[in-house]
């Protein structure tokens, strides 16, 4: 008590009591802060939200986006048939194998190919390992808001053995441009398979016994995102949630099961949803896909037919178009694809989970804690490159 | 379960449809009826909104195409809705008060393409610089060629 004000001789009176109401309002009003978070944020990329903050508590989020903008789009339609899966790819280069696949379908159907089924299973395969990888990250950066940055590190360890099957595959690790309109473009070879089949043993043998625990079992992980913007069934769909955002809420929407592509009709696997719709259950739904993805690698592999792996597809394509969904890593990805019989692409629109997730944030983070936007944002699990595309 | 769409969208707004994919729908709308069509779709179980994807057709001598792509995610079955517009008129009645999903994608379309959703509270440039407002850039006549910063010069 020897620090209190009164006994250091101050004192205080009450002068004058002044109720706030009606248009005197607006002056608290102008109390509200306006922060800016970003631009650059080690979870996602470059970005920045603009926060409203009454006190401790976000009043109302507004996105800036646009900064890595490639028009991609309008790129795609200067290059041919082939060609233009460089652009495609770049929607989100960490699974890049989800957007070649989409955008090969679309254009197979417009050009009447059929490509043959080893293709199919190869496009499964690389699908699901791009899956993987970019799951790892997404639950690295997740862990990595949160302020712990170890757990990314080992997260990277499972994911270099995948970028090393890759590099065999395709000669690149990152940008494979591997899948082409007419099938794959290389061979799946032996040392490929036996690659594919060290990084998933590794996975499953390795990082999910040792580090499931931290990833999953984190007393302070679950502190921090138990709770936190909880999303109803009726409120995901209504917001237009995507991908393991919108399984969170309960919501079996999977394109791999619901409308199957590639290989998946024939296999068997399991979609995973969460009833709770809340930050951990968006997490966990991350973490269960991996084993789900690692099952379907090995199925693929078992069951990998003889014959070739791509057809010849046509420098000129007929009039027609197509809208292709697939399940990419980070939710359903749309293709509108139309054709005017050219070398190349008249038209491509690209539907972005990401873009679907950004823009049902806001919503979401009315009224919640400062600390919990970082929470939020992380557990939509969101890409720059698809969201600017 | 689209047959029976198909056959009630005919009844009640006499709009043509034609089966696009497997599992998914083609109806082709009208720009003034594109609203009560869009609150049809939504009380028949199409509640998901995936995106508003706009096609240039000037080159061919037509206007543009707006296409409402719609999902049914209990179902599983798609519904996509066409509107197309004359090149002398590019407004068509905004949908966003009836699938919020859809304000950002028709505010993209506005930045990319022009088309006014009248309507949307937030037609401004989001992806675009905003030196870039009414460029257009996805359009068929945009030439990117001169809007080219020009380079250094190599010594």
């Amino acid at each position: 008590m020897s620090n209190s004000i009164a006994l250091a001789g101050y004192s205080f009176t009450v002068e004058k009591e002044v109720e706030v109401s009606g248009e005197d309002l607006g002056l608290l009003q102008e109390k509200l802060l306006q922060l800016n978070w970003g631009v650059q944020h080690p979870a996602s990329g470059p970005m920045r939200l603009k926060l409203w903050v009454d006190g401790d508590e976000v009043v109302k989020v507004d996105p800036d986006i646009g900064y890595v903008l490639r028009l991609l789009e309008k790129l795609v339609e200067y290059r041919t048939w082939i060609n233009a899966i460089v652009n495609v790819e770049r929607a989100c280069f960490i699974d890049n194998f989800g957007t070649m696949t989409g955008y090969s379908i679309a254009a197979e159907k417009i050009a009447g190919v059929e490509v043959p089924k080893k293709a199919d299973y190869v496009r499964t395969m690389l699908c699901e390992a791009g899956r993987i990888v970019s799951h790892l990250i997404g639950l690295g950066s997740f862990i990595g808001v949160l302020g712990v940055h170890t757990p990314m590190q080992w997260a990277l360890i499972a994911r270099e053995k995948f970028l090393d099957a890759f590099e065999v595959y395709s000669g690149q690790r990152i940008a494979t441009a591997s899948i082409v309109p007419g099938g794959v473009r290389y061979e799946p070879t032996g040392k490929f398979i036996e690659k594919m089949v060290h990084a998933v043993d590794y996975l499953e043998r390795e990082f999910i016994p040792r580090y499931g625990e931290v990833f999953i079992d984190n007393p302070t992980l679950k502190l921090r995102t138990k709770g936190v913007g909880v999303v109803s069934k009726e409120k995901a769909i209504q917001l237009g949630l995507a991908g393991p955002a919108l399984r969170a809420s309960g919501v079996a929407s999977d394109i791999r099961k619901d409308y199957p592509y590639a290989a998946y009709g024939e296999l068997d696997f399991r979609v995973v949803t969460r009833e709770e719709g809340d930050a951990y259950a968006r997490y966990l739904v991350i973490w269960e896909e991996l084993v789900e993805s690692a099952k379907i690698i090995r199925q693929a592999i078992e069951g990998l037919p003889e014959g070739d792996y791509r057809t010849k597809f046509p420098v000129k394509v007929p009039e027609g178009e197509a809208y292709v969904n697939v399940e990419w890593a980070r939710g359903c990805f749309g293709f509108h694809l139309v054709s005017k019989g050219g070398t190349g692409p008249y038209r491509l629109k690209m539907r972005a989970p990401s873009f679907a997730n950004l823009w049902a944030m806001p919503e979401m983070m009315k009224g919640v804690k400062l600390a919990d936007v970082p929470v939020i944002f992380a557990s939509l699990y969101m890409c720059h490159g698809d969201i600017d595309r | 379960m689209l047959e029976e769409i198909k056959e009630k969208v005919k009844s009640k707004f006499g709009f043509e449809s034609e089966p696009y994919d497997t599992n998914m729908l083609l109806i082709h709308g009208e720009r003034n009826k594109v609203r009560s069509l869009m609150e049809f779709l939504k009380e028949n179980g199409f509640n998901y909104p995936h995106t508003v994807s706009v096609v240039d057709y000037t080159p061919e001598g037509k206007g543009f195409q707006v296409n409402y792509v719609l999902e049914n995610v209990f179902e599983k079955k798609f519904v996509i809705v066409r509107v197309e517009l004359g090149s002398e008129d590019l407004s068509v009645p905004s949908v966003c008060d009836i699938f919020p999903p859809l304000q950002p994608h028709e505010r993209e379309a506005w930045e990319m393409f022009g088309i006014e959703f009248i309507g949307n509270p937030r037609l401004e440039v989001m992806l675009l610089p905003e030196w870039a407002s009414g460029l257009f850039p996805l359009r068929k006549s945009y030439d990117f060629k001169k809007h080219r910063k020009p380079t250094k010069e190599k010594k």
